[in-house]
């Protein structure tokens, strides 16, 4: 009875006969959706090679970076590279932290190494190859190549740093981070409100999830609060929130702020509109974050208070750290639900990618073309790309947060 | 309510607890009735009775983990009262050791051990952390030190819960059933530090099942029915002439 029994390896013309062919009404759909399959792969080949892309290529930058001044362009060249580098250093500093943790605790600790990290970003990969293929000058894949493996050697060449050099490593992806948002506002003319296509999209959505997480977090402290006055005022702003279209409140924060505030302080469109969006995140934050609250055990708080700590020294040490790690997966899934809505912006006048596949197509060359969906799926890759990439290191990140805990 | 000795009730030296005329009600629900215990320094008490007859509401009273509705608790001469910086007062002097450890995953057990001196006593890193060590070393697993909760057994875990408690010093030491979640073969590990602890002269009350424990340990045993004390004697008359019938029915249930 020791002997334990194995599948026998199924060969292809097994598989399909037992997964496919089993009944005569099964082998009838197989067929006819074969054939229907078949047919579609056909025409996407013949579309996907057939078409003439000169409506993307010539109007590239446009979707990058919508009217960002021409004659400033290297700005955002230069930006993309900083961030490429804070992203690498972020990473090493993040894995190096890691691995001193680990080694401190006797845990096992592994490295990705460069096959991985190319298995894990390869839609990034690819879309960056597919976007090079479309320019015409060199300073694209200069600025392309310097970014990936300027921030690629920073990672393997910084991840290695001793404990001591951690703190610093954070520090120099704060300004790098930093540098690469002042590279494209300061001296640029119009500030952030020049800016446009995809850049703005992301801008929003990074900037509307990291502004709007310390409201979040203090509307979800609020609504556990014991103080009837604070919870009431959390739990009726968040439910107002929720209960609101995000386009309600991108419409209120473009035209009511502009009606309630006097010319001379009223901001500009861009900041207006993250404004409505940190409103409308943070109202969503708070939720994602009370999950996490609610996953502490009770426990954790007793044993806190028994110690003789502070109420909110409980909250900061104990119950939020663990609250928080929690929260990871729920909150990039939350990052990646924003980033999807901010091309509501082009619904109050931003110029933001969508807006650009829209309009592209009234340009005199492509007029009456119908190239809508060719414009509008490139737009849609561009999101897919970031989206589906982030869902899978979220993954990924809630299987490895598994691992060392309780 | 009747007791072995008429003043059993009552420590025998100076009172460190007092609980008088103590009533807890969870709702309608009537948790505690007029409960009349004091526990003298360096004295161990041990609260056994059936699940629910409100042992473990009885000691989270004692540092207001639960709130008692009426009646008395005063913790070396400090009242219990809705004034925080009393309650804060009396958990500092109070360590509680859980049922479920209830240790800080997030940090390691060196971690776990020095965040209260540090936070609350403002004690420096490098003294809490020596503290810390010779408390480990104590419970017997100072090699486990930078190791994570997560990556130790339950007895491991039970025995820094209590180092835990142990680092803040306190007067007084709270068991809420610290061997009910182990395995058998870990309890006598976790019950040898607490007997070493009672042999150092800590005022104890324990709440558990471990009949053998109270035996060896307990300088008196409270038992503990419906939210009432039933109950109160030395091991000796306790457990060789219980005075109650519910007493002997229990006893005849467990042993």
């Amino acid at each position: 009875m020791t002997e334990t029994w194995t599948a026998p390896k199924a060969t292809a013309a097994e598989w399909a006969r037992r997964n496919l062919f089993n009944r005569w009404y099964n082998s009838a759909l197989t067929v006819v959706l074969g054939v229907f399959l078949a047919w579609l792969a056909y025409k996407l080949v013949v579309v996907l090679f057939g078409i003439d892309y000169e409506i993307i290529r010539r109007n590239l930058l446009l979707f990058m970076v919508g009217e960002f001044p021409r004659d400033q362009i290297e700005r955002p060249f230069i930006s993309t590279i900083l961030f490429g580098l804070a992203f690498g250093l972020g990473a090493a500093t993040a894995a190096a932290s890691a691995r001193h943790a680990a080694a401190e605790a006797d845990l096992a600790y592994a490295a990705p190494t460069p096959r991985m990290l190319v298995r894990r970003f390869w839609p990034l990969l690819a879309l960056v190859a597919a976007l090079l293929a479309f320019t015409r000058t060199v300073m694209p894949t200069v600025m392309a190549l310097s970014t990936i493996l300027g921030g690629a050697a920073l990672y393997f060449g910084a991840r290695g740093m001793p404990r001591s050099m951690v703190r610093w490593g954070w520090m120099g992806t704060l300004v790098l981070g930093i540098a690469a948002f002042a590279v494209i506002i300061v001296g640029v003319d119009g500030g952030w409100n020049a800016w446009g296509g995809f850049q703005i999209n992301i801008f929003l959505a990074i900037a509307g999830i990291v502004i709007a997480f310390p409201f979040g977090l203090l509307l979800a402290l609020g609504r556990r609060s014991s103080l009837p006055v604070v919870r009431y005022l959390s739990v009726t702003y968040i439910e107002f929130i929720r209960g609101v279209p995000l386009i309600t409140l991108l419409l209120m924060g473009v035209f009511a702020l502009g009606f309630f505030l006097p010319e001379a302080l009223r901001p500009g469109p861009a900041i207006r509109v993250l404004i409505a969006i940190v409103m409308f995140e943070a109202a969503y934050v708070a939720e994602v974050v009370r999950g996490g609250l609610q996953a502490v055990p009770k426990g954790q708080l007793e044993a806190g208070q028994a110690l003789g700590l502070p109420a909110w020294k409980t909250t900061r040490l104990i119950i939020l750290p663990q609250a928080l790690r929690a929260t990871i997966p729920a909150m990039v899934g939350q990052f990646i639900s924003l980033y999807k809505d901010t091309t509501l912006v082009n619904l109050v006048g931003m110029f933001d990618v969508l807006e650009v596949a829209l309009v592209v197509n009234s340009q005199s060359d492509f007029i009456g073309k119908r190239l809508f969906f060719l414009t509008l799926a490139f737009a849609g890759v561009l999101f897919w790309v970031g989206s589906y990439t982030m869902s899978r290191e979220a993954q990924r990140l809630e299987k490895k947060l598994g691992i060392g805990e309780r | 309510m009747s007791t072995v000795f008429a003043d059993a009730t009552q420590a025998k030296g100076e009172a460190i607890i007092q609980v008088e005329g103590m009533h807890k009600y969870f709702g309608e629900f009537h948790a505690l009735s007029d409960i009349d215990i004091n526990v003298g320094r360096q004295e161990v008490v041990v609260v056994i009775g059936p699940s629910g007859s409100g042992k473990s509401t009885l000691i989270r009273c004692i540092n207001r983990l639960e709130k008692h509705d009426r009646g008395r608790i005063v913790v070396d001469g400090i009242e219990l009262s809705d004034d925080v910086r009393n309650i804060q007062e009396i958990r500092r002097e109070t360590g509680m050791v859980f049922q479920q450890f209830n240790l800080f995953p997030h940090l390691t057990v060196l971690e776990n051990i020095t965040l209260a001196p540090r936070q609350v006593r403002r004690v420096p890193k490098a003294e809490a952390e020596q503290h810390a060590m010779e408390l480990l070393e104590r419970v017997g697993i100072p090699q486990q030190a930078r190791k994570y909760p997560g990556q130790l057994s339950g007895g491991q875990q039970q025995r820094v819960a209590i180092a835990r408690s142990l680092a803040m010093k306190p007067k007084v030491m709270l068991f809420d059933e610290p061997t009910s979640a182990l395995d058998p073969e870990m309890i006598k590990e976790v019950l040898d530090v607490m007997v070493e602890l009672a042999e150092g002269g800590m005022t104890m009350i324990v709440v558990t099942h471990e009949m053998g424990f109270a035996r060896a340990v307990a300088d008196r045993v409270v038992f503990m029915a419906d939210g009432q004390i039933v109950e109160v004697g030395t091991p000796e008359h306790f457990f060789t002439s219980p005075q109650e019938e519910r007493t002997r029915l229990f006893l005849s249930q467990i042993l």
